[in-house]
């Protein structure tokens, strides 16, 4: 993946996690015109960034929502739970797409449908004209229709559309559409492509208005060349350019097309009438015109147009007036324009408002154009367009706020004087600078502007008079960048980043994952060997050399290891993306007001990790919205803010992930949770009274805690809690409880990044070895007999100021044995975390650690408490893996 | 076969291919006078198309496919 | 070598650009919005801008309005990027004080065919 790819995708998820918090935010306070406008920020970005790759798909839907949001931000469409729900939906088809590229590097094609449907219904909410409803035309053209040279919009075939469909185009256009002329003119051999044409043509959307013509030139049917195209399509669309771009593609070259203005479509049309319109008729309208008497215009047309044929030309154009008023109210010289015109019966001339268009794709070939200069027709043609925008910009009138100050002047100078400068003309610099002088002095942008008329009239062979280049429609068809080798460079990356994502069935990688495992403890039986060749056979330098090669397999087996950690690695965002709609949806079927906050989504853990952690997070967020988040009267009565705060928080402490889950809720009342325990038997008298508020709290945990009742009257959670437990502490993992009573509560749990391979320590006891997961042993120590304490008939030390209880592992596995000490009288003892607490267990021995790869024990062994597994060592025997979380 | 010829009727059904349009014109010109029925049609492909706008041919029933039959009367008309 | 500023709120907008501009062999500064833009703009002298429109806390229109203020800075020429091409976002920049439209994603080869063309470079 290369790194704008990287950072696009990072960036993203935060855009997605910021509309989606926007969007609760909004659903608050929906007045908030601030909130409107940052949601309206973070869309508008995403599309932007989007439109930088290739993923039409997405910018389809981002497009959409972006025009929505932007609806709402005007106030032309009000903001409600359907617009949100319809947001969300869109947001969360975005994040798909985004895992499916982090994942592939691409989109897959099976989106195009989900994609539309949801671009669909975000246009639906919109109240924009559609064009399904403009009822659709069908005109013959003659073919001389076809000799468009994309000179000028009155020259397209469009002059004869019907009147309410040229109407109801022109306010497309007026309220901000596009509307584009279309022709699409497939190459002749396109079918041995494998290209249907007519296929592509029926996929534009939007469509107003369309056609179809054949250039056959066979005489006679038996003759026509079935498998060369001699078909030309053209359409109106006021589908948005972008769309277009992407749905044609792979045949920019065949595509011509034209913006329509809106002015173009005014042209009355109709049957023309011997009958000259009474001169004083069309002055006393002119007259209403000129002294703004709108409505008394509006009535005096309407009685006009009762008392005349609507087939008439006349009647078009008083129609075409009202349609103007009504449009383009503002729009006085275009209404002026087509009163006149009714005077003189004769087509409007629009060139004076409009100017001519410009096309954007050539397919027909224009003549080719000789360029005397020495200068590239791309360079010329950025040239004329640079310099024309600064003859734009100097032509513009003075506003209030846009006053012409030096800055500008001086800008627009510099501009000149580096495009001179860059088509070799340097003599002409100082002209500029002449020129710029003066306007500076004089505070005006006339004598610039009068240089640059000047200059360019006597420097012809600078304009540009070819067709522009066509223009690729989209980013992946476009080669990077043009100048020098660099474009190579810059083609071998892309090639690079595009090779560089594998897609590989989950099987494989497990599979690749036991055999590293096998690996990892097959090579343990390296030290074994050098240590026989050593003592059995008196081999010492072959001992030696055997234990050299076991370093080198061990480095290399370790970041074998390491390598396949990785690809199975997994960010908790997996399982994080679910819980703010999650979260939403409960919330609001509760009645609750909940800020949701997630922290360190991009924290990474094995996948079956995540996977099992996924269960109990659902559980554990279900139940801080059921039973520790108040309602918002609760809240106010408390003295807290309304909306209640929800906070999941992932981070990684060395090799283990930590997952928080903070409320600001009531929290657990110790006193409830005790008294439930008694009454249910779970604990007795004596602990009743003695037990820490802590120790009360995670009672919580314990199997048999929760019942239904308990749900209803606790102040809490204790709901299948036990259950969370248990799947947490099947992937070696811990959870713990915190909660202050009025305050809110904090669940945490600790999990192991990966749970292939285990470390464990080989101890020694009654002439067995064991094995002791790791992550469980908190530190190794000897303790001398005369250290060990008796109190209350139970074993105990103190360890660094502290009262460690011991245990001996004899009996705790029931063997009627002491356990044996050193010669100096000290008993080897594992200082263990179990719930927490750190309890010590007496062995006879420690030996080394080893990683092994623990297979849980099946069947009858399957049953039998305190083991979590067996593995095999590398010398063929069997390892027991202890579980004192059960023995103890 | 997606089109399937009667006496003097074509019945045009789901997607009409790109080998479809050699026997189309053969057929059209032996059957000067044959109609077409594209009412089971949901798409023709560019060269069947082309050869039905060379002949023009009464159509019986035009296709249920709506964008189909906006284009179809667009061009056969 | 030329300095460029680009101004952008998104990231990867910034790093798109940066990515093209350095690979021609152009310095790139950023700027997240207007005003970390101005800040910028006055103390170092660029011979380029890249200003995109919508940012937080100061827009495109808003920086190049300040911007042209200042005096005793060199004025160099402003692109502005733009996802919104409607004439009237076009006359609004103008008026501010931008030299160019581009519309958004720009393309890797028109870009840098305009910032030659505004630097005065001539081409190879």
């Amino acid at each position: 993946m290369n790194n704008l790819l990287e950072q696009f995708l990072s960036e993203a998820r935060d855009f997605l996690q910021g509309i989606g918090e926007k969007l609760m935010q909004l659903e608050n306070d929906p007045d908030s015109t601030e909130l409107m406008v940052e949601l309206f920020r973070f869309v508008h970005t995403l599309k932007g960034n989007s439109g930088l790759f290739d993923f039409p798909e997405m910018t389809r839907v981002l497009h959409a929502s972006e025009d929505l949001m932007d609806a709402v931000r005007n106030g032309r469409v009000n903001y409600s739970q359907t617009l949100a729900d319809q947001l969300l939906e869109a947001m969360d088809f975005v994040g798909s797409l985004m895992d499916e590229i982090e994942v592939t590097g691409k989109i897959g094609s099976n989106h195009l449908v989900i994609s539309t449907e949801l671009t669909k219904a975000l246009r639906a909410l919109l109240d924009t004209p559609d064009a399904v409803n403009v009822p659709v035309a069908i005109e013959v053209y003659t073919e001389d229709a076809l000799t468009v040279k994309g000179i000028s919009w009155s020259e397209l075939p469009i002059m004869d559309l019907p009147e309410t469909i040229a109407m109801g185009l022109h306010r497309c256009s007026i309220d901000g559409e596009t509307v584009l002329w279309l022709q699409y003119t497939p190459e002749p051999e396109c079918f041995f492509k494998g290209e249907d044409p007519f296929f592509l043509a029926r996929q534009i959307p939007d469509v107003a208005w369309r056609h179809v013509i054949l250039n056959n030139s066979a005489s006679t049917l038996a003759e026509m060349d079935v498998f060369s195209s001699q078909l030309v399509f053209q359409l109106l669309t006021i589908a948005p350019e972008t769309e277009l771009d992407d749905l044609l593609r792979y045949v920019p070259d065949q595509i011509h097309r034209v913006k329509i203005p809106a002015l173009a479509f005014v042209k009355p049309s109709g049957s023309s009438t011997d009958q000259a319109i009474d001169d004083d008729v069309i002055d006393s309208v002119l007259a209403l015109f000129d002294n703004d008497e709108i409505d008394a215009l509006i009535h005096t047309i309407n009685t006009m147009l009762e008392l005349s044929s609507p087939e008439l030309w006349s009647s078009s154009a008083l129609r075409w007036v009202l349609h103007l008023i009504d449009a383009e109210p503002d729009n006085k010289p275009a209404q002026r324009i087509l009163l006149e015109a009714f005077r003189t019966q004769t087509a409007p001339d629009w060139s004076v408002l409009t100017p001519p268009i410009v096309p954007q794709h050539k397919t027909v070939s224009a003549p080719i154009h000789v360029n005397t200069s020495e200068i590239p027709d791309t360079l010329l043609r950025d040239f004329n367009v640079v310099i024309n925008t600064q003859k734009e910009i100097l032509s513009l009138p003075a506003t209030s706020s846009g006053a012409w100050s030096a800055g500008r002047l001086k800008a627009v100078g510099a501009t000149l004087i580096g495009c001179y400068r860059a088509v070799q003309r340097p003599h002409e610099i100082e002209g500029i600078e002449a020129a710029l002088n003066i306007a500076l002095t004089q505070n005006s942008p006339v004598p610039l502007l009068g240089w640059l008329e000047t200059s360019l009239a006597n420097t012809q062979e600078l304009i540009f008079k070819g067709e522009p280049e066509p223009v690729v429609a989209s980013l992946a068809a476009q080669p990077e960048v043009k100048f020098g080798r660099r474009t190579d460079d810059a083609r071998g990356e892309n090639a690079v980043a595009a090779s560089k994502t594998l897609k590989v069935d989950q099987d494989k990688i497990d599979r690749l994952m036991n055999l590293i495992g096998e690996m990892v403890v097959a090579k343990n039986a390296l030290p074994y060997l050098a240590n026989r060749a050593e003592t059995v056979f008196g081999v010492r330098e072959l001992s030696r050399e055997i234990k050299a090669q076991y370093a080198v397999i061990n480095r290399v087996a370790e970041e074998m290891q390491d390598t396949i950690m990785q690809v199975r690695m997994m960010p908790v965002s997996f399982i994080f993306q679910r819980f703010p709609r999650m979260v939403r949806d409960i919330s609001r079927k509760l009645g609750k007001e909940v800020e949701l906050v997630l922290e360190g989504d991009a924290t990474e853990a094995d996948k079956n990790i995540i996977e099992a952690l996924s269960d109990p997070l659902i559980h554990i967020v279900r139940n801080s919205l059921d039973h520790g988040l108040e309602m918002p009267e609760a809240r106010l009565a408390a003295g807290k803010s309304v909306t209640g705060k929800l906070h999941i928080r992932a981070s990684q402490e060395s090799d283990r992930v930590l997952i928080e889950i903070i409320d600001d809720g009531k929290g657990i009342n110790p006193e409830v949770i005790k008294h439930k325990a008694y009454e249910k038997g779970l604990i007795d008298e004596a602990t009743l009274e003695r037990i820490s508020d802590q120790d009360a709290v995670n009672l919580v945990f314990a199997a048999g805690f929760s019942t239904a009742d308990v749900i209803s009257d606790l102040s809490g959670r204790g709901v299948g809690m036990d259950v969370v437990r248990s799947a947490v502490e099947k992937v070696n993992g811990t959870v713990g409880i915190e909660s202050v009573a009025g305050k809110g509560t904090r669940l945490f749990m600790s999990l192991p990044l990966s749970m292939a391979v285990t470390n464990v320590m080989i101890i020694e006891s009654n002439k067995q070895i064991f094995g002791v997961p790791m992550d469980l042993v908190v530190e190794t120590v000897r303790v001398p007999r005369v250290q060990i304490r008796t109190i209350k008939q139970k074993q105990t030390t103190v360890l660094r100021g502290r009262i460690v209880p011991l245990l001996s592992l004899n009996d705790l596995l029931a063997r009627n044995e002491a356990q044996l000490p050193n010669e100096d009288d000290e008993f080897a003892t594992l200082i263990v975390r179990v719930h927490g607490e750190h309890v010590g267990i007496l062995v006879d021995d420690f030996r080394e650690t080893v990683d092994i790869i623990l297979k849980p024990m099946t069947g009858i062994l399957g049953g039998l408490p305190g083991y979590s597994g067996a593995a095999l060592l590398g010398d063929g025997s069997v390892l027991m893996v202890l579980n004192p979380r059960e023995l103890i | 076969m997606a089109i399937e010829y009667k006496k003097s009727l074509a019945v045009f059904s789901d997607f009409v291919g790109v080998e479809d349009a050699e026997a189309l014109l053969e057929w059209l010109g032996k059957n000067p006078k044959g109609k077409v029925n594209f009412e089971e049609c949901t798409h023709i492909h560019a060269s069947s198309l082309q050869v039905l706008m060379a002949v023009k041919p009464p159509v019986v029933a035009w296709p249920k496919d709506e964008n189909l039959q906006l284009w179809l009367k667009v061009a056969l008309e | 070598m030329k300095h460029i500023l680009v101004i952008d709120d998104a990231a990867t907008v910034r790093l798109y650009h940066r990515n093209i501009l350095e690979k021609a062999g152009y310095s790139v500064d950023e700027a997240i919005n207007g005003i970390e833009a101005l800040e910028k703009s006055l103390v170092k002298s660029y011979d380029l801008y890249i200003v995109d429109v919508n940012m937080p806390k100061l827009d495109g229109y808003g920086f190049l309005k300040e911007f042209r203020r200042q005096e005793d800075v060199v004025q160099s020429p402003a692109i502005m990027v733009t996802t919104e091409s409607g004439n009237h976002d076009k006359i609004l920049g103008y008026a501010a004080g931008a030299n160019l439209y581009m519309t958004k994603p720009t393309k890797p080869n028109e870009l840098l065919s305009y910032v030659r063309l505004l630097l005065g470079e001539v081409a190879e």
